[in-house]
């Protein structure tokens, strides 16, 4: 080891400026890769709702001077019901990736010690509309599904369905059906009754989530009043109907509602499917910026490490020689340049982790970002390890292949 | 001596082609990494306002006035108050100037019915044009007088203007708002915030400034029923009212911006304000501690996170790249420069001293920087045309602007002689006689 590490501290200057390298590249690697995985969460999580190119929304309606009575609603409802092709009409409050409303707050298993920050959606036929998978319980009844709240309803008591990972959070022994869920700590806060739980059901605000909390969603049966934006899901029956369901949708909305909405600000109609991907772009756009980041950090580490290694091995050519004079084998010239390497990797990669922590704990206090998983760590040593190891091919199998005669030219 | 150098460094790149054209693109990707990340920043970062909104203050108090327990929304005193305390706070003339003003959106028609126009503006309170330095093109700001009287009056800018007459200067003419007609008093130039100042909390996810269109006496609006486009915080047992509604009187929609010019003023006014909020409070019309507190322009931004983080995130990760690729240069720079040892050696044998040795290798760097710079131009301009095509709310500020030319200069020139110093100094370090030896 000693023959390995003595130069390197006689000629300092390549092997500092290559720890340097490593350990930027590292940091910034290791914010970004985490900074990515945040980004795809709502990439990647299933948002439970079926047939979603079947689903027409239409949102963004907002009525001028009072919220719309319920009555017309509900007179809307019947007429877009009637229109060929639907199978299902949801007159909802909020919506999955509709964000201008959102309902969300704690939830505590009653009880328990049981908590989470949850979603809340609140409408009529809510489950079959959205064609959400039921893997426990029932579905809301017709009786429990006219109700009509005095407010939003977000405090009355009520039965509920909630998602499975909501489910296993409030109430981990898995016997959710039946249980009481309070709806905020206070003492007269709404109290739902679990009937039955259902595979996903993405939240409508993702900005900070993580893994575990986007999907943790509940529904309420029943029509808000006095909700100023209220919307309309409407299942369709077939792929082909979805194009005149839409336009006789649009038609419709505009002829029961379209006298009393507010000038300037148009509804939406389109349908879950677009809805989605329009809403999911920004992440991904953020995805693409992110990936492209790391790949080009890890591209001119690459390209810094060959340029700094190939010089740092020219200039050993002669020593190299009178190495493989004295009886050293190809190998052990290519063992020592890819060794060497390693430990400036080390030695990069161990100060680029501490910077890569003290970067998240800055970015911590000052943004709302959650800690770097300690996994990240080692995930990105190797990486680096791996990166450097792949850059000192070239200049080592070079190194390896210098002839033993260069010892006797010119000293 | 200074040309003699340059013509040395250019014939020297021209020697190692594919390594100049490493170093030079590594340099330009690095460059305009951070030139985009630094003109999306400098477009949101500074004063909505320039020279203006760092004199403005918001009033914020819990003004609630029915029990609201357990509104997860409500985290921290807002800036929303009903018209009734807004008036107050604005007819108590304690600051230097002070408006009251909320968002509001309308539809603009000549009496004649011929042409209409939808336009966003601002109700107001106050001396609007004056506190908020709304450039005034023809005509007059309203009165006193007419404000107390409710006057039909309102100031449009040119662009409704011309949609509606065809001309600049329609001081005089009438428009149809809601139900009443309206006497243009004044023209003003088409004039916005550069990032969203007014109404933050309702229009959370809107980056950039609104383009106000008109500015109107608010107590003339909703006597002809025009609303605030958001009828905001009603309480919980008010009439709900929703977009567009004039029926706004239980309802907290407008807020109140003063000026103030010296730390004392502000600590003056911010006493008067908790003064006024108490009172309330003791007469039991605010239910919940006011905590009033005057909040300064980009406090009351940065509070409201109406930059997205995103921005500040991609300007470190860009520095943190530039870093990188600063790294990154001065060691294949340095590698470059040791290699021609020889060259050194020579001409420190024939008398060359350290310090132009030094001098001729960052002349070299320096013309590396720039031709970085010059790289990096193009790649700056494809970065903002990428963030422009991004679904990203402060996609309208990847604007590439002439200021951007003169940092952009700079910025590779200080690229390259920052690369530059370290191999500059190693290579002139060595005493001659071994560089000899060496070479």
């Amino acid at each position: 080891m000693r023959h390995i590490v003595k130069p390197l501290l006689r000629h300092r200057m390549m092997p500092l400026l290559v720890v340097l390298q490593v350990a930027l590249a590292c940091a910034i690697a290791c914010n970004a890769l985490f900074l990515l995985q945040q980004k795809l969460v709502p990439l990647l999580t299933p948002d439970g709702v079926g047939q979603p190119q079947q689903l027409v929304v239409a949102w963004n309606l907002a009525p001028r001077g009072q919220p719309w009575p319920v009555s017309t609603l509900r007179q809307t409802a019947a007429e877009l019901r009637a229109i060929p092709g639907v199978t299902v009409v949801s007159l909802a409050g909020s919506w999955p990736m509709e964000t201008m409303a959102q309902m969300t707050g704690t939830v505590l298993a009653d009880g328990r010690d049981g908590k989470a920050d949850a979603v809340i959606y609140i409408g009529d036929h809510l489950r079959s509309t959205l064609d959400l998978k039921l893997v426990a319980g029932r579905d809301f009844s017709a009786a429990e599904d006219v109700v009509v709240y005095k407010n939003i309803g977000i405090d009355d008591d009520g039965p509920t369905i909630i998602t499975r990972a909501l489910a296993n959070r409030l109430f981990p022994d898995g016997h959710a059906l039946g249980k009481v869920i309070r709806i905020g700590d206070q003492a007269d806060a709404g109290r739902r009754t679990v009937v039955g739980v259902v595979a996903h059901l993405m939240r409508n605000k993702f900005s900070q989530d993580n893994r575990d909390d986007i999907d943790y969603s509940m529904l309420f049966p029943g029509t808000p009043s006095n909700w100023p934006v209220p919307m309309f899901g409407v299942r369709v029956r077939s792929a082909a109907e979805v194009a005149s369901v839409l336009k006789a949708v649009k038609a419709t909305v505009q002829r029961e509602l379209g006298s009393n909405m507010i000038q300037g600000i148009d509804p939406a109609y389109e349908t879950y499917g677009d809805m989605r991907q329009r809403m999911l772009a920004q992440p991904r756009a953020a995805v693409w910026l992110l990936s492209g980041v790391s790949l080009i950090v890890l591209l001119v580490a690459l390209v810094g490490i060959m340029g700094m290694t190939s010089y740092w091995v020219q200039q050993r050519t002669r020593q190299i020689g009178i190495r493989r004079a004295l009886g050293a084998k190809r190998s052990d010239i290519l063992h020592h340049i890819q060794w060497e390497n390693l430990m400036v990797m080390s030695a990069g990669i161990l100060l680029g982790m501490v910077l890569a922590y003290a970067v998240n704990l800055w970015l911590m206090r000052h943004y709302e970002l959650t800690r770097l998983p300690w996994q990240y760590l080692p995930l990105g040593a190797v990486l680096m390890l791996a990166l450097g190891q792949l850059a000192v091919l070239s200049p080592a199998l070079r190194a390896a292949k210098v002839p033993p005669v260069v010892a006797t030219r010119s000293v | 001596m200074f040309d003699y150098y340059l013509r040395l460094a250019l014939r020297r790149c021209r020697q190692n082609l594919p390594m100049v054209g490493l170093l030079v693109l590594t340099m330009a990707i690095g460059i305009a990494a951070t030139m985009t990340a630094m003109t999306i920043f400098g477009a949101l970062a500074g004063e909505p306002l320039p020279g203006i909104s760092s004199h403005l203050y918001v009033a914020t108090m819990d003004a609630r006035e029915a029990v609201d327990k357990d509104n997860p929304d409500y985290k921290q005193p807002d800036s929303l108050l009903k018209f009734s305390d807004a008036k107050a706070l604005v007819d108590a003339h304690h600051a230097m100037q002070q408006v009251a003003v909320a968002a509001s959106l309308t539809q603009f028609a000549r009496p004649d019915g011929k042409r209409s126009e939808k336009a966003y503006g601002l109700m107001a309170y106050g001396p609007v044009l004056q506190v908020l330095g709304v450039p005034l093109r023809h005509g007059r700001s309203w009165t006193e007088a007419e404000q107390a009287s409710a006057a039909p009056v309102v100031v449009i800018d040119t662009e409704v203007a011309q949609k509606l007459f065809g001309t600049e200067n329609a001081v005089g003419r009438s428009v149809t708002l809601g139900r009443r007609d309206f006497r243009v008093i004044g023209v003003s130039a088409p004039w916005n915030p550069r990032v969203r100042m007014f109404d933050v909390r309702q229009n959370q996810g809107t980056v950039m400034g609104q383009k106000e269109m008109f500015l109107v006496p608010a107590q003339a609006a909703l006597d002809a029923g025009v609303g605030p486009l958001l009828a905001g915080e009603c309480g919980k047992d008010a009439p709900v009212a929703s977009f567009q509604s004039a029926a706004v009187a239980q309802c907290r929609w407008i807020e109140t911006w003063v000026r103030l010019d010296t730390p004392a003023t502000v600590a003056t006014y911010d006493r008067f304000l908790a003064g006024y909020a108490n009172t309330q409070h003791d007469a039991g019309r605010f239910v919940y501690p006011p905590q009033a507190k005057l909040v300064g322009t980009q406090a009351w931004l940065a509070l409201n996170h109406v930059v997205p983080d995103d921005v500040h995130l991609n300007l470190l990760l860009a520095g943190g790249f530039l870093l990188l690729c600063l790294v990154n240069v001065a060691g294949l720079l340095a590698a470059r420069f040791l290699r021609r040892q020889g060259d050194v050696a020579i001409r420190r044998a024939l008398g060359a001293s350290r310090r132009t040795v030094f001098v001729q290798h960052l002349v070299e760097t320096g013309l590396l920087g720039l031709i970085g710079g010059v790289l990096a131009l193009p790649l700056t301009w494809l970065g903002l045309w990428i963030v422009r095509m991004q679904p990203v709310s402060y996609a309208d500020a990847a604007k590439f602007s002439p200021g951007v030319f003169g940092v952009l200069f700079a910025l590779s020139l200080i690229v390259g002689l920052l690369v530059g110093i370290l191999p500059a100094w190693r290579v002139c370090r060595l005493p001659p006689a071994l560089q000899i030896k060496l070479g």
